[in-house]
């Protein structure tokens, strides 16, 4: 008995300890797949806003053919920006798209999704350089120099919602959902002495060049709604393998999802959901609550929860990350949001065990920082001349006055 | 367990705890841009404080220009105000929106590394890597400085630990020393 509490004592001194280590240096907060979201703008009609001022994520409408992506046939010269292992003009091209599509295939290859290998239109190419632009029509570009590119950026994919119904950009139809993805653009940064990019095939003869498959699938990504996801094993995380180098599993006809992590696939699950899957209908739901509600903030008023946590489900068997959001906060309609500690993973596989946590961001981060998941969750008359008052809310701070601890046997 | 054990138990977790923090992040869309790689490549550095921002279509895009007062100068001649040229932003009911582009709220103090073309308005060289936000500390009053890009940290599922790269919550003095190091490095 002694020698039990004393084991236990020395778990409370190790937890302790490694809280306070941890805490010292500032341990950051890891976030799963997010989303942009857009807050509908309810000083219109509800026939044209919904009328909600809950957050509605950036999304695609999912029908047959229903994406349709072009992609510029300007390559660049010396270098060119995307290396290929055939070197004639035609099978240069032919290889490219061989990516573009393979690429897309990865998307479309996750279970219990309504995106399916027909919701991307036959990829159609243009031989104009400056093909990106906000004009309706979702453009891939390899030698566009766009202004915004600066060092450290090797491509950038720019997406336009709107936060009513009826908004069109160029010549692409009206939005007849709020949210809804009316433009998505990728630039890859032209080619120049620094960076190249090369196809699967010609990345181990290119080994300064970055790999065009893993670039194209992550910003495909942000095509179809999702922001950056701070899992290491996620196609969504923001930064690319070093140069000659691919992470993860390429592709193969067998598994064309292979590449994506597990998180990538609960998020997709999560953004396009399929009401047939049977699969993937596990959550995991609650809310996270101080042991003292006094410590809650006082401003803004209606705080009833801890607001920006991390909660990550993790398998217990494969100890992969399934899924993560950023807690805090739910809507029901007419909204706003309600900062009341909820938190939901949806969309997880059944049968499995998980583990789950909370963890704090640190005490320094500005709510912009987690920007989008955060920053585009309220609008007021502040933000937004004549907004509802009914309809307003301000983001609380972070709330990071909290310790994670992994409970002893998990 | 001796106290032997124990104590080479905790020696070891403290160890792991230490190899953990000093893995760095491996690097999609962005290239990893070390504090040395940003003094070298940027056109100017300086701590300047929002004054405001203004979203409008330009050029076929819609871009976000945000005027700073310049506070202080660690390279390159600024004027005493700037404007910055940011892609994305919100006009209309229409929302651009690209990610790790930063964006800014007035009365913000942030030290920003500067890039432009020339002939060009200035822009954030590598986005939320070139953007070091302040914040005073609310317990000691410090002000600490933290990268964009440092928040992305990142889950290691396998070491269910946590680790990350860039600089987070670093006193403003340790930060300008090693800026100064970093500017003294690019002139040698």
């Amino acid at each position: 008995m002694a020698k039990r509490r004393m084991l236990l004592m020395l778990h409370k001194i190790i937890a302790t300890l490694l809280t306070g280590f941890y805490g010292m240096c500032g341990i950051p907060g890891a976030s799963g797949y997010a989303f942009d979201q857009i807050v509908p703008d309810v000083r219109q009609p509800a026939g044209v806003s919904g009328g909600s001022a809950c957050p509605v994520p950036s999304h695609h409408l999912i029908s047959p053919g229903a994406i349709a992506e072009q992609w510029s046939t300007v390559l660049g010269t010396s270098p060119v920006t995307i290396l290929t292992l055939d070197q004639t003009p035609a099978g240069r091209l032919n290889e490219v798209e061989q990516v573009i599509t393979q690429s897309m295939a990865v998307w479309t290859g996750v279970s219990g999704t309504t995106l399916l290998p027909g919701t991307f239109a036959p990829v159609t190419r243009t031989p104009a350089q400056n093909a990106c632009g906000s004009d309706g029509v979702n453009s891939i570009c390899f030698d566009q120099a766009d202004g915004a590119f600066s060092p450290g950026i090797l491509a950038f994919t720019r997406v336009i919602t709107a936060d009513i119904i009826g908004v069109q950009v160029g010549t692409g139809a009206p939005a007849t959902q709020v949210g809804q993805i009316l433009d998505a653009d990728v630039y890859f940064g032209p080619g120049n002495s620094v960076i190249t990019f090369a196809t699967p095939a010609a990345l181990p003869s290119s080994p300064k060049a970055y790999d065009f498959e893993s670039l194209l699938i992550h910003e495909l990504g942000h095509t179809l709604g999702f922001s950056h996801s701070a899992v290491l094993a996620a196609m969504m995380y923001p930064f690319a393998p070093a140069p000659g180098t691919f992470s993860g599993t390429r592709p193969s006809a067998q598994q064309p999802g292979a590449p994506l992590g597990d998180d990538d696939r609960t998020g997709l699950r999560a953004l396009y959901p399929d009401a047939a899957d049977t699969l993937n209908i596990g959550s995991l739901a609650g809310r996270i609550l101080p042991a003292n509600p006094l410590s809650l903030p006082a401003s803004p008023p209606g705080v009833t929860g801890i607001f920006g946590a991390h909660v990550v489900a993790v398998d217990a068997a494969s100890g992969a990350v399934i899924g993560a959001t950023l807690g805090g906060w739910s809507c029901a309609a007419p909204g706003p949001a309600q900062f009341d500690g909820t938190y939901e993973i949806s969309h997880l596989p059944v049968g499995h065990n998980y583990h789950i946590y909370a963890e704090p961001l640190d005490n320094t981060v500005y709510p912009s920082l987690v920007t989008p998941a955060t920053a585009s969750l309220c609008r007021n008359p502040t933000t937004d001349a004549g907004w509802p008052p009914l309809q307003a809310c301000v983001i609380p701070a972070v709330n990071t006055s909290f310790t994670t601890r992994w409970r002893p046997g998990t | 367990m001796s106290y032997k054990q124990r104590r080479r138990f905790l020696w070891i977790l403290f160890l792991a705890g230490l190899a953990l923090l000093a893995i760095a992040a491996s690097a999609t869309t962005l290239s990893r841009l070390k504090l040395e790689d940003l003094a070298q490549e940027s056109t100017a550095v300086a701590r300047v404080r929002c004054l405001g921002t203004m979203s409008q279509w330009q050029r076929g895009e819609i871009w976000t220009e945000t005027k700073f007062e310049v506070l202080e100068r660690e390279k390159g001649a600024l004027p005493g105000i700037i404007m910055l040229r940011l892609l994305g932003g919100n006009v209309g009911h229409l929302h651009s929106h690209v990610d790790e582009v930063p964006s800014f709220r007035a009365g913000e103090e942030v030290y920003l590394f500067l890039w432009a073309r020339e002939g060009e308005p200035y822009q954030v060289l590598g986005w939320s890597q070139g953007t070091f936000r302040i914040a005073r500390n609310p317990q000691s009053g410090l002000e600490m400085v933290t990268q964009d890009s440092a928040s992305a940290a990142i889950f290691d599922p396998q070491t269910r630990a946590f680790r990350r790269g860039g600089i987070r919550n670093l006193p403003v003095a340790i930060f300008k020393e090693k800026l100064h190091k970093a500017l003294r490095q690019e002139n040698q």
